[in-house]
């Protein structure tokens, strides 16, 4: 709560000239009874004049109104919105500085949700308390004081109703909210078996399954619509015992009214008086009520977007940090005794993993699935820290330089190409901002995607939509490993990156890349023998453990696992 | 206006069973419009018999107090029977749409599922229909109470005081016009701020799914940027739309405080002449604060019926979708598993013609095997044999009957079908294994997955078989999914099998370890196998070579190797560097 409060803190101004607004507005509608009453008293004794001039101080405070209450319109979208663009942009910034480890804990779709209807709750529930917060409650006890400037005995009425109403209002709400959670849980099932239902058509359709998903979702439906209508039955109480607790009130009140006026204590004018501020009370009590479940749901929204903020980047640059690499050295990565485990995880996922590459060697990487190959290369990028041992890049310990530094040095294509909304041209200048047409042209060819770009009559001004859903797998992915040649990195990681492509396509890209000019490092990460078989050095991963290290040959001598590999994909014949 | 008429009729075909609730909750409606109209007439009525001091007549003012308390009581009781009934019916009203949507979405055309969002379509079911049923029924019982509120205050005015009733005919549409100017200047803001907001959450999703790519760029200063920039520009959209739209309510107001004063001014002038009481003006009063209330009342709910329109329009063309093409009534005779293609023609849309006059004839308990690069219709010929979309022209006959002419259901209980994306569904590890046959025992689900080797992973799950996988199977790895899917069907063991790329994010050496257990499953049966990595597909009885929808070869793996075209070529490619 507080950390999303303090955005309001730039708006202070509107924060408090809107609610001081509202109230001045307020406190004019409270002089109306007591004008209808003088009209009554004295202007029916005195004469027509005395009762237009009563009428035209009504239009001076109808128009007064209108001013107060139109600046504080004014200021309090101002400050909910305001408050709501910078909340957006800082919670984008933060979400931006997450590693992997925070990303995968949170989750992508949370992290959207919070970003998006959550905050507009929060400006929607801002807007409403600035505008009614500060006016509904000072209508309700206004007229309560108002009725006691008028007459204290008639005025204890009020002093009665007022608790009550409020013990009816925040009851019924206290009881609701939490049910209202729960309804909000059964319509996320529903949702949930709709997707599944979505998503798993040709599974459920291909075992025929439809009828018991229908039931399924019957179940739920029917579920979710008693839940529903549990918590109407008691919300639906509100309005119907306002309303007849501010009548029976009203009607309290005019028999006390009446007595006092037999006695002579007051006059008929202020029995009038007296009635109107109890009716102003009932409508300012059903926007209070409307009010306060939005605030709570604003303050639930709130209370998420906190947790996000409390969520700390975990891969921090230390403190001194530099930006230089010896590109010279003879080592480029080295691992000593390095232990891997995900956050939240007991098991270690890498186990004591040593090795070292040299500067300019092709490093193959081969394991079953799960076996830790994506996890060891995300830590080359430092996307998660090591839980144990040591990691040098360049002959320095990863957290020596910045992470910018760091990952301007190393090119990954990952497993799953992710491109983005705009041009195949913007996607590949990613990886280098100021690449020239010559450099985009040799990006293309190298990574075998110049063919299809040039089949395209936009050619690389061709259109990539959201997540590049118009393009193919393969495309997809040649896009992507030209967005990482562009960069020119002295290190380059191919995470699995050619699944996608047919075979011959992928052996030309690994050609093109044991060819490029700059001799860098590289790692391949595959399942296929072919993709490293040819590799200056081949790592064996097994259950996060490196069970093999050396060239094919060696390793056809030494590795009972990496020979099983082999013959798996070769069928036993000898290559 | 057609679709409109259309629309309502096919609404009224839903609540029609909820008639009489209806009828029931309008004249409630009516019940508490009338005693909120005539509570200020009586309480005039009271205020008339306090006069002045000693001049208060006792006797008249308690039975009108009695009865405005017995009237309130009455007033009470019904509004809150006909917010309980309108609770009802909208709540089943949604309950029956959403059970029409899903009983649709049962037999829509797999094409349609395909070529539409899910997102869409699930938003359609939950959102769609949520904003109808609040938006309408609401709506509709707001502007009835409000339309006879206004009917019923006129009434009960020109009964007590012509005059008045005029000057206030006359003044109230000031504020319909007032509040229908500022919608009208704020309903392009509201649409601009929509869209722009839909373009940062367009590119909030973006950034955010795409996270691992940002920041292996580096790309996240410039993503801020480019985010600030949207950010900003919908900040100053918001903040017009937001203030002009807040704008109806003062303006409305300050405009019933002129109204009210009118009222004041010649009431209190009639009062002085005597052809008004006092109470009569103090009705009058409340009237005038009440009548204009539901002309703003109703100038809101408008746009939220028209919204309401909108989302129950999108929802009936999901439920008036076509369905998918008649299903055949016979069922096979023979579960041999012959399967003929008869001169088949298919294509996902009619410009890109796909499968053209292909004819294959598969005897029982052979395996073809289907290769090509992406996009040659090796999938396609899969959708068309589960009859998940239907041939353009040409047969498809299986243990000798036209797939047209069986049941889907008996056609594909006849198939067992692993996918190359694995769907699980959320619920145990059993209730996945047991989806093809549900009254397999525990000992039959073990033995088969200790047959594809997902026994051991499954073992050292928490709860082993009964651990519970989240939404689309949760933590498990792509590979350790593919293998469930594969034991899926081995548990079911089913005359015929699909096979469409069933273990590419298995490792080969498991591939290895399990191909036992895929022989022992396609032994004797018809199998179809899709794969790219051609070693899982040498030991096929025919290898189909496909190419754009056309088969350019077909024979055994030593056929093709030693007829050295496209099939060689690819193989070899596999050991090149």
């Amino acid at each position: 709560m507080k950390k999303v409060l303090i955005y309001l803190k730039k708006y202070i101004k509107e924060t408090i000239f809107a609610p001081l607004l509202k109230m001045s507005e307020a406190l004019l509608e409270l002089f109306v009874p007591i004008i209808i009453a003088n009209i009554v008293d004295i202007g029916i004794g005195s004469g027509t004049d005395y009762i237009v001039k009563q009428c035209l101080i009504l239009f001076a405070l109808g128009l007064f109104g209108l001013l107060f209450s139109v600046s504080a319109q004014y200021m309090s979208a101002r400050a909910a919105v305001g408050m709501a663009t910078d909340l957006k942009s800082d919670l984008f910034r933060h979400i931006q500085k997450f590693s992997y480890a925070e990303h995968e804990k949170i989750g992508a779709s949370t992290l959207i949700t919070r970003m998006t209807s959550d905050i507009n709750q929060v400006q929607s529930g801002v807007n409403l308390t600035l505008r009614l917060f500060l006016r509904s409650p000072f209508i309700v006890f206004g007229s309560m004081i108002m009725a006691f400037t008028l007459d204290v005995k008639s005025a204890l009425v009020f002093v009665v109703t007022i608790p009550l109403l409020s013990v009816v209002v925040f009851t019924v709400m206290a009881v609701t909210i939490p049910k209202y959670r729960n309804v909000q849980e059964k319509l996320d099932s529903l949702m949930l078996t709709t997707r599944e239902n979505l998503s798993g058509v040709r599974v459920i359709r291909a075992f025929c399954k439809e009828k018991d998903e229908t039931e399924i979702f019957n179940d739920k439906n029917i579920v979710l619509n008693i839940a529903q209508r549990a918590v109407a039955r008691i919300s639906s109480l509100t309005n119907p015992m306002t309303f007849v607790i501010v009548n029976i009130s009203a009607v309290v009140l005019i028999w006390v009214g009446a007595i006092r006026v037999d006695n002579g204590d007051i006059s008929q004018g202020t029995v009038i008086a007296l009635y109107n501020y109890m009716a102003q009370i009932l409508v300012e009590l059903i926007k209070l009520a409307n009010l306060i479940v939005s605030i709570t749901k604003s303050i639930a929204s709130a209370g998420r977007i906190s947790k996000v903020f409390d969520v700390e980047d975990s891969v921090l640059d230390s403190l001194d940090a530099k930006d230089y690499f010896d590109l010279n050295s003879e080592i480029a990565v080295e691992f000593k005794n390095v232990s891997f485990r995900y956050p939240d995880s007991t098991e270690n996922s890498l186990e004591n993993i040593s090795f070292a590459v040299k500067n300019g060697e092709t490093i193959g990487i081969i394991g079953g699935t799960g076996s830790g190959k994506t996890t060891l290369v995300n830590l080359i990028s430092r996307f998660y820290d090591i839980t144990d041992g040591e990691l040098n890049i360049f002959e320095k310990p990863i957290n020596s330089v910045t992470e910018k530094f760091l990952r301007d040095n190393i090119a990954i294509v990952p497993q799953k190409a992710e491109l983005f909304k705009g041009t195949i041209r913007d996607n590949i200048k990613m990886g280098k901002i100021n690449a020239t047409e010559e450099e985009l042209s040799v990006a293309l060819k190298l990574s075998q995607a110049e063919e299809f770009v040039m089949k395209k009559d936009e050619g690389l001004d061709c259109k990539v939509e959201q997540y590049g859903k118009n393009l193919s797998g393969g495309q997809k992915q040649r896009i992507a490993i030209a967005r990482a040649l562009i960069k020119k990195a002295p290190v380059i990681i191919l995470d699995d990156s050619a699944s996608a492509l047919d075979l011959a396509t992928d052996a030309k890209l690994r050609k093109a890349i044991k060819e490029l000019p700059d001799n860098p490092t590289v790692f391949i990460v595959s399942q296929r023998v072919s993709a490293v078989m040819n590799s200056d050095k081949i790592l064996v991963l097994d259950d996060g453990e490196l069970v093999g290290i050396g060239t094919h040959e060696e390793l056809q001598n030494t590795s009972d696992i990496y020979k099983e590999i082999c013959s798996s994909q070769f069928g036993g014949e000898e290559r | 206006m057609n679709t409109k008429k259309q629309t309502f009729k096919r609404l009224f075909s839903i609540i029609g069973k909820y008639k009489a609730m209806l009828a029931l909750t309008i004249l409630l409606a009516m019940v508490f419009v009338v005693i909120s109209l005539y509570i200020p007439v009586l309480i005039g009525d009271a205020v008339d018999t306090i006069v002045s001091a000693d001049n208060v007549k006792f006797d008249a003012l308690v039975p009108i107090l009695v009865k405005i308390a017995i009237i309130v009581l009455l007033g009470g009781i019904s509004q809150w029977i006909m917010s309980i009934i309108n609770n009802y019916i909208t709540y089943n009203t949604v309950r029956d749409i959403r059970k029409l949507c899903f009983d649709k979405l049962m037999k829509l055309p797999i094409k349609y599922i395909d070529s539409n969002a899910h997102g869409g379509i699930v938003s359609r079911i939950i959102t769609d229909v949520d904003t109808f049923a609040d938006g309408l029924l609401m709506g509709v019982t707001q502007v009835f109470t409000g339309i006879a509120t206004i009917i019923g205050t006129l009434i009960f005015m020109a009964l007590m005081n012509p005059v008045i009733t005029v000057a206030v005919i006359v003044l109230t549409p000031v504020s319909l016009f007032a509040a229908k100017f500022i919608s009208g200047r704020t309903y392009k803001l509201f649409k601009n701020q929509s869209e722009k907001r839909a373009e940062q959450t367009a590119l909030t999703e973006e950034m955010i799914t795409n996270q691992k790519t940002v920041k292996a760029f580096n790309y996240e200063d410039k993503a801020i940027v480019e985010f600030d920039n949207i950010n900003n520009s919908l900040g100053k959209i918001s903040l017009k739309a937001i203030f002009y739209s807040s704008l109806t309510n003062p303006v409305t107001r300050f405009v019933n405080s002129m109204v009210y004063m009118v009222v004041a001014l010649i009431g209190a002038i009639f009062v002085l002449k005597g052809s008004l009481t006092v109470g009569m003006l103090v009705s009058f009063l409340s009237y005038a604060n009440q009548y204009t209330k539901p002309f703003n009342e109703i100038s809101g709910v408008i746009t939220e019926l028209q919204n309401a329109i909108a989302c129950l329009e999108r929802v009936f063309s999901l439920i008036y979708e076509d369905e998918y093409s008649e299903d055949g009534k016979a069922s096979f005779n023979d579960h041999s598993g012959t399967v003929e293609f008869k001169n088949v023609h298919f294509s996902y849309s009619p410009d890109k013609p796909l499968i053209e006059d292909f004819s294959l004839k598969v005897k029982a308990g052979e395996t073809i095997a289907i290769v090509g690069p992406t996009g040659c219709g090796k999938t396609t010929l899969i959708n068309i044999l589960m009859r998940f979309y239907d041939v353009k022209s040409g047969e498809i006959i299986i243990n000798g009957k036209n797939i047209k002419d069986v049941t889907r259901e008996e056609l594909r209980s006849n198939f067992g079908m692993v996918l190359q994306e694995t769907w699980l569904k959320s619920g145990t590890v059993l209730e996945n294994l047991t989806l093809g046959v549900k009254n397999a025992t525990e000992e039959q689900v073990i033995e088969a997955a200790k047959m594809t080797r997902a026994h051991s992973f499954i073992k050292r799950l928490p709860n082993g078989y009964n651990t519970i996988l989240g939404e689309s199977g949760g933590s498990l790895s792509e590979g350790q999914k593919q293998l469930l899917c594969i034991t899926r069907v081995m548990v079911m063991n089913p005359p015929m099998l699909i096979l469409d790329e069933a273990t590419s994010s298995i490792d080969t050496r498991t591939e290895l370890k399990i191909s036992k257990a895929f022989d022992l499953l396609m032994k004797g049966k018809t199998s179809f196998v899709v794969a790219h990595r051609l070693s899982t597909i040498k030991d096929a009885d025919r290898i189909l070579v496909m190419k754009d929808g056309n088969v350019i070869e077909i024979g055994n793996h030593n056929d093709l190797i030693s007829k050295k075209g496209f099939y060689y070529n690819l193989y070899k490619s596999q050991f090149e560097v």
